[in-house]
């Protein structure tokens, strides 16, 4: 569309503004002071609110102390009671940064690929065995699991994990001794495996809901 | 009370948003690592969220509303609102584009509320022109702004903004978002925030230019009185 | 009411606001609103994403034709508030629960959700239960107690429960379901993947072999049940350490039980041409290998 007034000029203005340039308009714009105010003015409006925009004013301290006592009250933030858990939680996940989640449960699965590994080694021998090649870790979970308890807001959740955190430390149990017994049976060494690995997993997952809740 | 934050209107956002405005780490913690810690209820990673974006939601809050109490209250309103949801981002978009979607709704919702109407985020962005639409009035050659606009009337003006036009003020002209980075804040299309930015230019121009003419009108009004007292 | 306004009939003034007055006062006073319901529709194009965190009470999803979800939540009380958001194809549902001594009744908020049925599902709920119908996209379902029921599914299905039950008609597709004391149910399965492990829990599975497909149930301790047809075609191996194998299917080579090493009993064969592959094995449970009925 050619730009023959101001009228049409007024169209175009948008446009303008954005940068674009027609031939009619520029011409249209030499020869008329009116549309070359109105595009100064917008112009000056935009310069003017740029360098307002050049500082960013910082809110009052009051207001994240105002803020984090409001997130506390609300359970979003979790109180220094778990502060030792929180620790821990960090260091396994200074370990495994990019597992994704469960972070935790990858990262005890690390710690229980080096345990089977020891214990799936050739030339294991029965006299091998013994409570030092699990004792690291199961000292760890229990001390978490110690910890853990009743974390989740929920009485019935907090129930049903417990239960199962118990059923998952009994076969913990019968699958230790079926090692001990016969350190070289591979099914009982997959079992007991799977059974930490479930520990592990359920204490992620206890953990995260006592953070998260 | 139902509290809903699901966007009003039919637009849809266009995608997750690039842009970085800032870099993304508070020290050696990855933004990310944060979120993720945030998630499970750190304090620390809140407060590093916290202060990694609290002064860019707060200068916008208090561009919008131009009062620094109201300011306040809306900045922890949208830290709030955050992080009470925080377990449900899941990196769709940019963390930062995510919390001024926030910080954005809940300016709108204020400034709906004060001004007495309930209306859609759409009818907030597309003000009919009783309401504020700009007039085709070029005013006069000798009313340039240039010389006479500085930062004080500017925001003045933008005060008395519809809000869907003072928030695409403030979030291109004042905080330099781009239009797809609105689009996806404001929940409209491209074109609508242009759009919208063209209206609220020409409008704080009238209003701009009609604070030039009430001053020249009391200057004259000074004159006048000071002259008849001397005769 | 004007001061010259007189009540009809002679009834006192005073009468008539309080007959108004009472009832509120009692509905004031019973508490929070009980059934409070929320309805939201999304318009999606095809594939969308649903996900949905809901801690405490059930959700229904069912397929549709339309290309929208519909969204209906009825909350127990106001300590839960529910959160809808659309971002392009995907619709986050979730709810917020406010403790502040509330008990988990009040805390419940239960959802009926349509969605197109190649929809993507992410549902994690604590207690209450999920059901799922119709849907023919991947799903992933998170629970502690929640009972989990799936009909008539496809796509990869991931289901994980601390001691909540999986029950599973008419699946397609390929499942991973993992349990610590939930009991599993696979009926009329038309999948060509499945792998369940539940540590005390039961698992029961009847269905289809598919050529090529694999079929692994893992359990610690309780009864792993597999129903065969004369004319499935499957290779299987069933180990039970310390438990029983009880099996009724006629496999080649006939008689081939093994002792474990003096403890246990381990079962290996095929069952006509040995098409498929079926793995049980239990740590102190039971096995069967039955004819379905």
């Amino acid at each position: 569309m050619s730009v023959a007034n101001c009228s049409q000029f007024l169209n175009q203005l948008e446009q303008w503004m954005e940068g674009q340039r027609p031939p009619d308009a520029q011409s249209h714009l030499r020869s008329c002071p009116t549309c070359q105010g109105l595009v100064e003015d917008l112009s000056s409006i935009e310069q003017t609110a740029r360098s307002m925009g050049a500082t960013e004013t910082a809110p009052p301290d009051r207001l994240w102390a105002s803020l984090r006592a409001q997130l506390e009250q609300e359970g979003i933030i979790r109180t220094e009671a778990h502060g030792w858990i929180q620790g821990v939680i960090h260091w396994f996940d200074g370990v495994l940064s990019a597992v994704p989640r469960p972070a935790l449960a990858g990262a005890y699965l690390v710690a229980l690929v080096g345990i089977s590994l020891a214990l799936a080694g050739p030339g294991y021998r029965r006299s091998n065995w013994n409570d030092n090649a699990t004792r690291p870790l199961s000292a760890q979970l229990e001390a978490e699991q110690d910890t853990l308890a009743g974390v989740a807001s929920d009485p019935a959740v907090t129930a049903s994990l417990e239960k199962n955190l118990a059923i998952v430390d009994n076969y913990i149990a019968l699958c230790e001794k079926s090692v001990q017994e016969d350190p070289e049976n591979e099914i009982a060494r997959d079992y007991l495996y799977g059974a930490y690995q479930q520990k592990a997993e359920l204490l992620a997952e206890m953990s995260e809901r006592g953070a998260g809740q | 009370m139902e509290r809903l934050t699901h966007r009003i209107g039919g637009c849809v956002p266009t995608g997750s948003v690039a842009r970085a405005r800032r870099t993304e780490t508070t020290g050696e913690i990855p933004e990310s690592e944060s979120i993720r810690l945030a998630q499970r209820g750190d304090a620390a990673a809140f407060e590093r969220l916290y202060q990694q974006h609290s002064r860019r939601v707060y200068s916008l809050c208090l561009r919008m509303v131009g009062n620094t109490a109201e300011a306040e209250d809306l900045t922890q309103e949208a830290f709030l609102q955050l992080f009470r949801k925080i377990s449900t981002f899941r990196g769709e978009s940019a963390f930062s584009t995510w919390l001024h979607r926030l910080a954005v709704n809940v300016v709108l919702m204020k400034l709906r509320k004060k001004s007495g109407k309930e209306t859609s985020l759409e009818q907030v962005t597309e003000p009919d022109d009783e309401a504020g639409g700009p007039r085709r009035d070029f005013g006069a050659a000798d009313l340039k702004l240039t010389g006479s606009l500085d930062r004080v009337n500017l925001q003045r003006a933008v005060d008395q903004l519809p809000p869907g036009y003072r928030a695409v003020f403030v979030l291109h002209d004042v905080q330099g978002y781009e239009h797809n980075e609105i689009a996806e804040i404001m929940g409209c299309s491209i074109g609508n925030s242009k759009s919208q930015l063209h209206k609220a230019r020409m409008r704080l121009r009238e209003l701009l230019h009609e604070e030039i003419r009430e001053k020249a009108r009391e200057e004259r009004r000074a004159a006048g009185s000071a002259s008849n007292s001397e005769d | 009411m004007t001061a010259q306004t007189q009540p009809p009939l002679g009834i006192p003034r005073s009468w008539k606001t309080a007959s108004v007055l009472l009832p509120c006062l009692v509905l004031m006073s019973a508490g929070p609103a009980l059934g409070d319901r929320i309805e939201r529709h999304f318009k999606v194009e095809s594939h969308p994403i649903v996900t949905i965190h809901n801690p405490t009470g059930t959700v229904t999803v069912r397929a549709w034709t339309k290309a929208e979800v519909l969204v209906i939540a009825k909350r127990a009380t106001d300590r839960v508030e529910v959160d809808t958001e659309q971002n392009a194809n995907r619709v986050e549902i979730s709810t917020r629960q406010i403790p502040d001594n509330a008990s988990p009744n009040d805390l419940r908020a239960d959802f009926e959700i349509n969605v197109p049925e190649d929809t993507e599902l992410q549902i994690h709920d604590d207690s209450g239960g999920v059901n799922v119908s119709n849907v023919l996209g991947d799903m992933n379902v998170e629970t502690i107690g929640a009972e989990v029921a799936l009909e008539d599914t496809a796509g990869f299905l991931s289901v994980n429960t601390v001691d909540g039950g999986f029950q599973c008609s008419r699946c397609a597709g390929r499942i991973e379901a993992h349990s610590i004391s939930g009991n599993f149910r696979f009926a009329e399965m038309r999948s060509y993947h499945v792998h369940a492990q539940t540590s005390e829990g039961n698992i029961f599975f009847s269905g289809e072999f598919f050529p090529s497909g694999i079929y692994q149930l893992k359990n610690y301790s309780g009864v792993i049940e597999v129903r065969f047809q004369p004319g499935d075609s499957f290779d299987i191996s069933a180990t039970s350490l310390k438990g029983k194998v009880n099996n009724e299917a006629k496999l080649t080579p006939s008689s081939h039980h093994h002792s474990l090493r003096g403890v246990g009993n381990a079962l290996f064969g095929s069952m006509n041409t040995g098409r498929a592959k079926v793995e049980l094995s239990s740590f102190d449970g039971t096995i069967n290998i039955l004819k379905r009925d």
